[in-house]
Protein backbone atom coordinates (compact mmCIF):
# COMPACT_ATOMS: atom_id res chain seq x y z
CA UNK A 1 0.00 0.00 0.00
CA UNK A 2 1.76 2.64 -1.12
CA UNK A 3 -1.02 6.11 -1.18
CA UNK A 4 -2.28 7.61 1.89
CA UNK A 5 -6.39 7.61 2.72
CA UNK A 6 -8.41 7.13 -0.29
CA UNK A 7 -6.48 3.65 -1.22
CA UNK A 8 -6.91 2.11 2.40
CA UNK A 9 -10.05 -0.41 2.54
CA UNK A 10 -12.74 1.31 4.50
CA UNK A 11 -14.18 0.01 7.18
CA UNK A 12 -17.67 0.40 8.43
CA UNK A 13 -17.55 -0.54 12.03
CA UNK A 14 -21.24 -0.88 13.67
CA UNK A 15 -21.01 -1.25 17.30
CA UNK A 16 -22.80 0.29 20.21
CA UNK A 17 -20.43 0.00 23.00
CA UNK A 18 -18.44 3.36 22.69
CA UNK A 19 -15.03 1.87 24.45
CA UNK A 20 -15.30 -1.12 22.70
CA UNK A 21 -16.14 0.63 19.31
CA UNK A 22 -12.86 2.89 20.31
CA UNK A 23 -10.68 0.38 20.89
CA UNK A 24 -11.12 -1.68 17.89
CA UNK A 25 -11.15 1.74 15.75
CA UNK A 26 -8.20 2.07 16.99
CA UNK A 27 -6.94 -1.35 15.92
CA UNK A 28 -8.03 -0.87 12.47
CA UNK A 29 -7.01 2.41 11.84
CA UNK A 30 -3.06 1.33 13.53
CA UNK A 31 -3.36 -1.79 11.12
CA UNK A 32 -3.95 0.48 8.05
CA UNK A 33 -7.22 0.75 7.16
CA UNK A 34 -9.95 3.50 7.32
CA UNK A 35 -12.79 3.32 9.39
CA UNK A 36 -16.38 4.93 9.79
CA UNK A 37 -17.76 4.52 13.09
CA UNK A 38 -21.39 4.03 13.93
CA UNK A 39 -23.53 2.86 16.95
CA UNK A 40 -26.80 1.56 15.94
CA UNK A 41 -28.53 -0.27 13.39
CA UNK A 42 -30.41 2.43 11.48
CA UNK A 43 -27.12 4.77 11.30
CA UNK A 44 -25.36 1.66 9.77
CA UNK A 45 -27.86 1.41 6.89
CA UNK A 46 -27.82 5.24 5.85
CA UNK A 47 -24.16 5.56 6.16
CA UNK A 48 -23.54 2.62 4.18
CA UNK A 49 -25.47 3.63 1.15
CA UNK A 50 -23.62 6.89 1.40
CA UNK A 51 -19.76 6.08 1.90
CA UNK A 52 -19.32 2.41 0.18
CA UNK A 53 -17.70 0.70 2.62
CA UNK A 54 -15.15 -2.12 1.21
CA UNK A 55 -16.21 -4.18 4.77
CA UNK A 56 -18.58 -3.97 7.85
CA UNK A 57 -17.83 -5.11 11.05
CA UNK A 58 -21.43 -5.64 12.55
CA UNK A 59 -22.05 -6.10 16.14
CA UNK A 60 -25.24 -8.63 16.64
CA UNK A 61 -25.84 -7.24 19.92
CA UNK A 62 -27.49 -3.56 18.83
CA UNK A 63 -30.31 -1.63 20.77
CA UNK A 64 -32.30 -0.53 18.04
CA UNK A 65 -32.82 -2.54 15.19
CA UNK A 66 -31.44 -6.59 15.81
CA UNK A 67 -27.91 -6.98 13.98
CA UNK A 68 -29.42 -9.69 12.10
CA UNK A 69 -31.67 -7.64 10.82
CA UNK A 70 -29.41 -4.57 9.95
CA UNK A 71 -27.54 -7.70 8.13
CA UNK A 72 -30.61 -8.64 6.10
CA UNK A 73 -31.42 -4.96 5.99
CA UNK A 74 -28.01 -4.31 3.73
CA UNK A 75 -28.28 -7.51 1.60
CA UNK A 76 -31.79 -6.38 0.13
CA UNK A 77 -30.21 -3.34 -0.83
CA UNK A 78 -28.23 -2.69 -4.21
CA UNK A 79 -25.17 -0.28 -2.82
CA UNK A 80 -24.52 -2.98 -0.12
CA UNK A 81 -25.80 -6.20 -1.69
CA UNK A 82 -21.97 -7.98 -2.29
CA UNK A 83 -20.15 -5.95 0.63
CA UNK A 84 -18.78 -8.25 2.87
CA UNK A 85 -19.99 -8.65 6.17
CA UNK A 86 -18.66 -9.90 9.50
CA UNK A 87 -20.57 -10.20 12.56
CA UNK A 88 -19.00 -10.05 15.70
CA UNK A 89 -21.66 -12.20 18.52
CA UNK A 90 -21.43 -13.29 21.79
CA UNK A 91 -20.58 -16.85 22.50
CA UNK A 92 -21.49 -19.72 20.52
CA UNK A 93 -24.63 -20.71 22.38
CA UNK A 94 -26.73 -16.69 21.76
CA UNK A 95 -26.68 -16.72 18.37
CA UNK A 96 -25.42 -19.46 15.54
CA UNK A 97 -23.22 -19.55 13.02
CA UNK A 98 -26.37 -20.60 10.06
CA UNK A 99 -28.62 -17.43 11.75
CA UNK A 100 -25.50 -15.51 10.73
CA UNK A 101 -25.46 -16.94 7.39
CA UNK A 102 -28.83 -16.75 6.94
CA UNK A 103 -28.97 -13.20 7.24
CA UNK A 104 -26.37 -12.87 4.69
CA UNK A 105 -23.55 -12.70 6.59
CA UNK A 106 -20.02 -13.68 4.74
CA UNK A 107 -18.23 -14.12 7.89
CA UNK A 108 -18.66 -14.02 12.11
CA UNK A 109 -16.30 -13.92 14.90
CA UNK A 110 -17.15 -14.90 18.66
CA UNK A 111 -16.76 -11.88 21.02
CA UNK A 112 -14.35 -11.23 22.90
CA UNK A 113 -12.64 -10.96 19.45
CA UNK A 114 -9.23 -12.09 19.07
CA UNK A 115 -7.43 -8.92 17.55
CA UNK A 116 -4.57 -11.39 16.05
CA UNK A 117 -7.48 -13.26 14.35
CA UNK A 118 -9.12 -10.37 13.28
CA UNK A 119 -6.44 -8.72 11.26
CA UNK A 120 -5.85 -12.30 10.03
CA UNK A 121 -9.23 -12.71 8.48
CA UNK A 122 -10.20 -9.04 7.70
CA UNK A 123 -7.93 -9.69 4.10
CA UNK A 124 -9.50 -12.77 3.15
CA UNK A 125 -12.83 -11.11 3.56
CA UNK A 126 -11.83 -7.83 1.38
CA UNK A 127 -10.02 -10.00 -1.23
CA UNK A 128 -11.28 -13.36 -1.30
CA UNK A 129 -10.18 -14.48 -4.54
CA UNK A 130 -6.67 -14.62 -2.82
CA UNK B 1 -46.89 -36.85 75.48
CA UNK B 2 -47.98 -34.86 72.09
CA UNK B 3 -51.82 -34.93 71.87
CA UNK B 4 -53.02 -35.41 67.99
CA UNK B 5 -56.41 -33.83 67.55
CA UNK B 6 -58.50 -34.99 64.39
CA UNK B 7 -61.43 -33.93 63.96
CA UNK B 8 -63.39 -36.55 61.45
CA UNK B 9 -66.17 -36.07 59.41
CA UNK B 10 -68.67 -38.84 58.75
CA UNK B 11 -67.89 -42.58 58.78
CA UNK B 12 -67.05 -43.55 55.54
CA UNK B 13 -64.23 -46.16 55.01
CA UNK B 14 -61.26 -44.11 54.44
CA UNK B 15 -62.08 -42.17 57.94
CA UNK B 16 -61.98 -45.49 59.65
CA UNK B 17 -58.88 -46.67 57.73
CA UNK B 18 -57.59 -43.60 59.37
CA UNK B 19 -58.94 -44.53 62.70
CA UNK B 20 -57.15 -47.63 62.69
CA UNK B 21 -54.44 -46.66 61.27
CA UNK B 22 -53.89 -43.91 64.18
CA UNK B 23 -54.52 -46.21 67.01
CA UNK B 24 -51.62 -48.61 65.47
CA UNK B 25 -49.14 -45.79 65.84
CA UNK B 26 -49.76 -44.99 69.11
CA UNK B 27 -51.66 -41.91 68.81
CA UNK B 28 -55.08 -41.28 70.95
CA UNK B 29 -57.87 -40.78 69.20
CA UNK B 30 -60.37 -38.08 69.95
CA UNK B 31 -63.66 -38.46 68.50
CA UNK B 32 -65.78 -35.90 68.21
CA UNK B 33 -68.90 -35.53 65.65
CA UNK B 34 -72.06 -33.70 65.32
CA UNK B 35 -72.97 -30.99 67.83
CA UNK B 36 -70.09 -31.46 70.61
CA UNK B 37 -67.36 -31.44 67.95
CA UNK B 38 -66.01 -27.19 67.92
CA UNK B 39 -67.91 -25.96 65.08
CA UNK B 40 -64.97 -24.61 62.52
CA UNK B 41 -62.72 -27.35 62.83
CA UNK B 42 -64.76 -29.90 61.87
CA UNK B 43 -63.29 -30.29 58.12
CA UNK B 44 -62.88 -33.52 56.22
CA UNK B 45 -59.78 -35.11 55.72
CA UNK B 46 -60.30 -34.87 52.19
CA UNK B 47 -61.05 -31.25 52.16
CA UNK B 48 -57.35 -30.56 54.69
CA UNK B 49 -55.79 -32.45 52.38
CA UNK B 50 -57.06 -30.68 49.36
CA UNK B 51 -56.10 -27.27 50.72
CA UNK B 52 -52.86 -28.20 51.76
CA UNK B 53 -51.65 -29.66 48.23
CA UNK B 54 -53.14 -26.59 46.82
CA UNK B 55 -51.13 -24.21 49.11
CA UNK B 56 -47.68 -26.04 48.50
CA UNK B 57 -48.48 -25.86 44.62
CA UNK B 58 -48.91 -22.30 44.63
CA UNK B 59 -45.89 -22.25 46.88
CA UNK B 60 -43.69 -24.60 44.12
CA UNK B 61 -44.99 -22.41 41.20
CA UNK B 62 -43.86 -19.20 43.55
CA UNK B 63 -40.61 -20.67 43.57
CA UNK B 64 -40.36 -21.43 40.13
CA UNK B 65 -40.83 -18.49 38.96
CA UNK B 66 -38.18 -16.53 41.32
CA UNK B 67 -36.34 -18.97 39.97
CA UNK B 68 -36.60 -17.84 36.59
CA UNK B 69 -36.44 -14.62 38.01
CA UNK B 70 -33.00 -15.06 39.47
CA UNK B 71 -31.93 -16.44 36.52
CA UNK B 72 -32.73 -13.65 34.31
CA UNK B 73 -30.88 -11.20 36.36
CA UNK B 74 -27.90 -13.67 36.29
CA UNK B 75 -28.19 -13.63 32.46
CA UNK B 76 -28.27 -9.73 32.60
CA UNK B 77 -25.86 -8.55 35.29
CA UNK B 78 -23.61 -11.60 33.32
CA UNK B 79 -23.83 -10.14 29.98
CA UNK B 80 -23.33 -6.18 31.26
CA UNK B 81 -20.22 -7.28 33.33
CA UNK B 82 -19.00 -8.93 29.65
CA UNK B 83 -19.00 -6.01 27.56
CA UNK B 84 -16.51 -3.33 29.82
CA UNK B 85 -14.34 -6.75 30.20
CA UNK B 86 -14.27 -7.16 26.37
CA UNK B 87 -13.16 -3.61 25.77
CA UNK B 88 -10.57 -4.27 28.34
CA UNK B 89 -9.30 -7.36 26.32
CA UNK B 90 -8.94 -5.38 23.23
CA UNK B 91 -7.27 -2.55 24.50
CA UNK B 92 -4.92 -4.56 26.49
CA UNK B 93 -4.38 -6.50 23.08
CA UNK B 94 -3.74 -3.07 21.66
CA UNK B 95 -0.87 -1.83 23.77
CA UNK B 96 0.41 -5.29 23.81
CA UNK B 97 0.83 -5.32 20.08
CA UNK B 98 2.07 -2.12 20.02
CA UNK B 99 -0.19 -0.38 17.90
CA UNK B 100 0.43 2.37 19.96
CA UNK B 101 3.70 2.66 20.45
CA UNK B 102 6.86 -0.62 21.46
CA UNK B 103 6.79 -2.07 25.13
CA UNK B 104 9.66 -2.75 26.98
CA UNK B 105 9.62 -6.36 27.68
CA UNK B 106 8.33 -5.96 31.32
CA UNK B 107 5.56 -3.68 30.31
CA UNK B 108 4.58 -6.41 27.69
CA UNK B 109 4.62 -9.01 29.91
CA UNK B 110 2.78 -6.67 32.44
CA UNK B 111 -0.16 -6.38 29.85
CA UNK B 112 0.40 -9.93 28.89
CA UNK B 113 -0.79 -10.92 32.91
CA UNK B 114 -3.14 -8.65 32.26
CA UNK B 115 -5.03 -10.18 29.11
CA UNK B 116 -4.45 -13.71 30.94
CA UNK B 117 -6.67 -12.63 33.54
CA UNK B 118 -9.66 -11.22 31.93
CA UNK B 119 -10.04 -14.18 29.58
CA UNK B 120 -10.19 -16.49 32.47
CA UNK B 121 -12.93 -13.82 33.95
CA UNK B 122 -14.67 -13.27 30.65
CA UNK B 123 -14.93 -17.36 30.71
CA UNK B 124 -16.28 -17.85 34.08
CA UNK B 125 -18.64 -14.82 32.93
CA UNK B 126 -19.61 -17.16 29.98
CA UNK B 127 -20.23 -19.70 31.64
CA UNK B 128 -22.62 -18.05 34.51
CA UNK B 129 -24.12 -16.94 31.25
CA UNK B 130 -24.36 -20.36 30.02
CA UNK B 131 -26.05 -21.79 33.45
CA UNK B 132 -28.60 -19.23 33.42
CA UNK B 133 -29.44 -19.46 30.23
CA UNK B 134 -30.11 -23.08 30.41
CA UNK B 135 -31.97 -22.53 33.49
CA UNK B 136 -34.15 -19.30 32.56
CA UNK B 137 -35.68 -21.10 29.76
CA UNK B 138 -36.23 -24.37 28.29
CA UNK B 139 -32.92 -25.49 26.02
CA UNK B 140 -34.43 -26.32 22.43
CA UNK B 141 -31.47 -28.94 20.86
CA UNK B 142 -30.67 -28.14 17.45
CA UNK B 143 -29.47 -31.30 16.51
CA UNK B 144 -27.47 -32.40 13.20
CA UNK B 145 -25.78 -35.51 11.98
CA UNK B 146 -21.91 -34.71 12.21
CA UNK B 147 -18.55 -36.72 12.89
CA UNK B 148 -17.00 -36.92 16.51
CA UNK B 149 -13.77 -36.71 14.89
CA UNK B 150 -14.37 -33.20 13.51
CA UNK B 151 -15.78 -31.98 17.29
CA UNK B 152 -12.65 -33.43 18.82
CA UNK B 153 -10.29 -31.79 16.11
CA UNK B 154 -12.21 -28.86 17.01
CA UNK B 155 -12.07 -28.41 20.85
CA UNK B 156 -8.43 -29.44 20.50
CA UNK B 157 -7.77 -26.53 17.94
CA UNK B 158 -9.32 -24.20 20.69
CA UNK B 159 -6.97 -25.68 23.43
CA UNK B 160 -3.65 -26.57 21.77
CA UNK B 161 -2.12 -23.78 23.07
CA UNK B 162 -2.50 -24.40 26.49
CA UNK B 163 -1.95 -27.89 25.94
CA UNK B 164 1.54 -27.23 24.47
CA UNK B 165 1.99 -24.49 27.71
CA UNK B 166 1.71 -27.54 29.64
CA UNK B 167 4.03 -29.94 27.88
CA UNK B 168 1.01 -32.21 28.15
CA UNK B 169 1.07 -35.59 25.77
CA UNK B 170 -2.29 -35.07 23.76
CA UNK B 171 -3.37 -38.34 21.69
CA UNK B 172 -6.51 -38.49 20.14
CA UNK B 173 -8.55 -41.99 18.94
CA UNK B 174 -11.49 -41.77 16.98
CA UNK B 175 -12.31 -45.06 15.58
CA UNK B 176 -12.97 -45.40 12.05
CA UNK B 177 -16.17 -46.38 10.70
CA UNK B 178 -17.60 -44.98 13.68
CA UNK B 179 -21.12 -43.62 12.84
CA UNK B 180 -22.29 -40.29 12.84
CA UNK B 181 -23.93 -38.74 15.82
CA UNK B 182 -27.32 -37.31 15.76
CA UNK B 183 -26.78 -34.26 18.51
CA UNK B 184 -26.35 -30.49 19.09
CA UNK B 185 -22.98 -29.35 17.62
CA UNK B 186 -22.77 -26.63 20.08
CA UNK B 187 -23.15 -28.09 22.76
CA UNK B 188 -21.42 -31.18 22.25
CA UNK B 189 -18.26 -28.84 21.70
CA UNK B 190 -19.32 -27.34 24.59
CA UNK B 191 -19.54 -30.71 26.73
CA UNK B 192 -16.04 -32.07 25.12
CA UNK B 193 -14.25 -28.50 25.49
CA UNK B 194 -15.45 -28.39 29.04
CA UNK B 195 -13.54 -31.44 29.53
CA UNK B 196 -10.66 -31.40 28.28
CA UNK B 197 -10.40 -27.92 29.48
CA UNK B 198 -10.84 -29.70 33.16
CA UNK B 199 -8.15 -32.66 32.06
CA UNK B 200 -5.50 -29.56 31.32
CA UNK B 201 -6.62 -27.14 34.65
CA UNK B 202 -5.79 -30.77 37.01
CA UNK B 203 -2.77 -32.59 35.03
CA UNK B 204 0.40 -31.24 36.22
CA UNK B 205 3.15 -30.69 33.52
CA UNK B 206 4.47 -33.36 31.30
CA UNK B 207 1.06 -35.39 32.15
CA UNK B 208 -0.76 -37.20 29.86
CA UNK B 209 -4.24 -36.36 28.30
CA UNK B 210 -6.44 -38.80 26.18
CA UNK B 211 -9.61 -38.23 24.36
CA UNK B 212 -10.97 -41.50 23.09
CA UNK B 213 -14.81 -41.89 21.01
CA UNK B 214 -15.78 -45.20 20.38
CA UNK B 215 -19.19 -47.51 20.45
CA UNK B 216 -20.73 -47.39 23.06
CA UNK B 217 -20.51 -51.58 24.69
CA UNK B 218 -23.98 -51.32 26.70
CA UNK B 219 -25.45 -50.29 23.54
CA UNK B 220 -23.75 -50.42 19.96
CA UNK B 221 -26.57 -47.63 18.39
CA UNK B 222 -24.88 -45.22 20.70
CA UNK B 223 -21.31 -43.87 20.98
CA UNK B 224 -19.19 -43.20 24.00
CA UNK B 225 -16.36 -39.84 24.24
CA UNK B 226 -13.75 -40.89 27.04
CA UNK B 227 -11.50 -37.97 27.96
CA UNK B 228 -8.37 -39.21 30.01
CA UNK B 229 -5.87 -37.71 31.96
CA UNK B 230 -2.86 -38.04 33.93
CA UNK B 231 -4.04 -35.61 36.65
CA UNK B 232 -4.69 -35.11 40.44
CA UNK B 233 -7.74 -37.50 40.55
CA UNK B 234 -11.03 -37.27 42.24
CA UNK B 235 -11.98 -39.13 45.50
CA UNK B 236 -14.88 -41.66 45.03
CA UNK B 237 -16.58 -39.47 47.45
CA UNK B 238 -17.11 -36.66 45.16
CA UNK B 239 -17.85 -38.67 41.82
CA UNK B 240 -21.43 -37.64 42.23
CA UNK B 241 -21.25 -33.84 43.60
CA UNK B 242 -18.48 -32.71 40.93
CA UNK B 243 -21.73 -32.68 38.73
CA UNK B 244 -23.51 -30.53 40.63
CA UNK B 245 -23.93 -26.57 40.56
CA UNK B 246 -21.75 -24.46 42.44
CA UNK B 247 -19.19 -27.43 43.58
CA UNK B 248 -15.36 -27.30 44.01
CA UNK B 249 -14.46 -30.58 45.50
CA UNK B 250 -12.36 -28.39 47.99
CA UNK B 251 -9.92 -24.85 48.16
CA UNK B 252 -7.11 -26.11 46.57
CA UNK B 253 -8.84 -27.99 43.76
CA UNK B 254 -10.47 -24.43 43.04
CA UNK B 255 -7.08 -22.74 43.59
CA UNK B 256 -6.05 -24.98 40.66
CA UNK B 257 -8.95 -24.39 38.43
CA UNK B 258 -10.45 -21.08 38.80
CA UNK B 259 -13.83 -22.27 37.82
CA UNK B 260 -17.27 -21.28 38.61
CA UNK B 261 -17.86 -24.49 39.83
CA UNK B 262 -20.66 -24.69 36.82
CA UNK B 263 -19.02 -26.33 34.05
CA UNK B 264 -19.51 -30.08 34.95
CA UNK B 265 -23.43 -29.45 36.04
CA UNK B 266 -23.84 -27.89 32.61
CA UNK B 267 -21.80 -30.66 30.81
CA UNK B 268 -24.12 -32.88 32.67
CA UNK B 269 -27.11 -31.03 31.64
CA UNK B 270 -26.39 -30.60 28.07
CA UNK B 271 -25.19 -34.63 28.52
CA UNK B 272 -28.81 -35.28 29.38
CA UNK B 273 -30.85 -33.19 26.95
CA UNK B 274 -29.72 -35.62 24.30
CA UNK B 275 -30.41 -38.72 26.73
CA UNK B 276 -26.85 -39.56 26.99
CA UNK B 277 -24.94 -40.30 30.27
CA UNK B 278 -21.80 -38.33 31.63
CA UNK B 279 -19.87 -40.30 34.82
CA UNK B 280 -15.94 -40.44 36.14
CA UNK B 281 -14.01 -43.01 37.40
CA UNK B 282 -11.13 -41.80 39.22
CA UNK B 283 -8.93 -42.38 42.25
CA UNK B 284 -7.02 -39.49 44.01
CA UNK B 285 -3.55 -39.44 42.84
CA UNK B 286 -4.53 -42.06 39.53
CA UNK B 287 -5.34 -39.55 37.29
CA UNK B 288 -9.61 -39.11 35.33
CA UNK B 289 -11.76 -40.66 33.12
CA UNK B 290 -14.65 -38.79 32.34
CA UNK B 291 -17.27 -40.39 29.70
CA UNK B 292 -19.96 -39.49 28.02
CA UNK B 293 -22.34 -40.93 25.48
CA UNK B 294 -23.97 -40.03 22.35
CA UNK B 295 -27.12 -41.31 19.83
CA UNK B 296 -25.72 -42.25 16.47
CA UNK B 297 -27.90 -41.12 14.09
CA UNK B 298 -30.08 -44.23 14.25
CA UNK B 299 -30.50 -43.90 17.49
CA UNK B 300 -30.90 -39.98 17.68
CA UNK B 301 -33.64 -40.66 15.00
CA UNK B 302 -35.69 -43.22 17.00
CA UNK B 303 -35.43 -40.68 20.01
CA UNK B 304 -36.24 -37.98 17.79
CA UNK B 305 -39.72 -39.80 16.79
CA UNK B 306 -40.73 -41.13 20.38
Amino acid sequence: MSGEGANLPLILLVEDNEAIRNAFAILLRESGYRVIEVASGSAAIETSATDRPDLILLDLGLPDVGGLEVARALRSREETRETPIVALTGRALETDAEACYAAGCTGYLTKPIDTEQLLRVLPTYLNPQE
Amino acid sequence: MIELRLYLEGDDRDADRLRELLAHEGFRVVESSGSDAPQPTVVGIREVLARRVEDLERTILELRNLDVAKSQFLTNVSHELRTPLTAIVTYGEILRDGLLGELAPRQREAIESMINSCRQLLSMIEEILTYARTNARAIELQPTEFELEDVVGHVYDMNASLIQQKHLRYEAKVNSGLPMVWADRDKVVHVLGNLIGNAIDFTPPDGILRVEARRWQQNPAWLEVVVEDSGIGIDPKHHEMIFQEFAQVDASRARMHHGTGLGLAIARKFVQLHGGRIWVESELGAGSRFYFTLPSVEAGRKLGAA
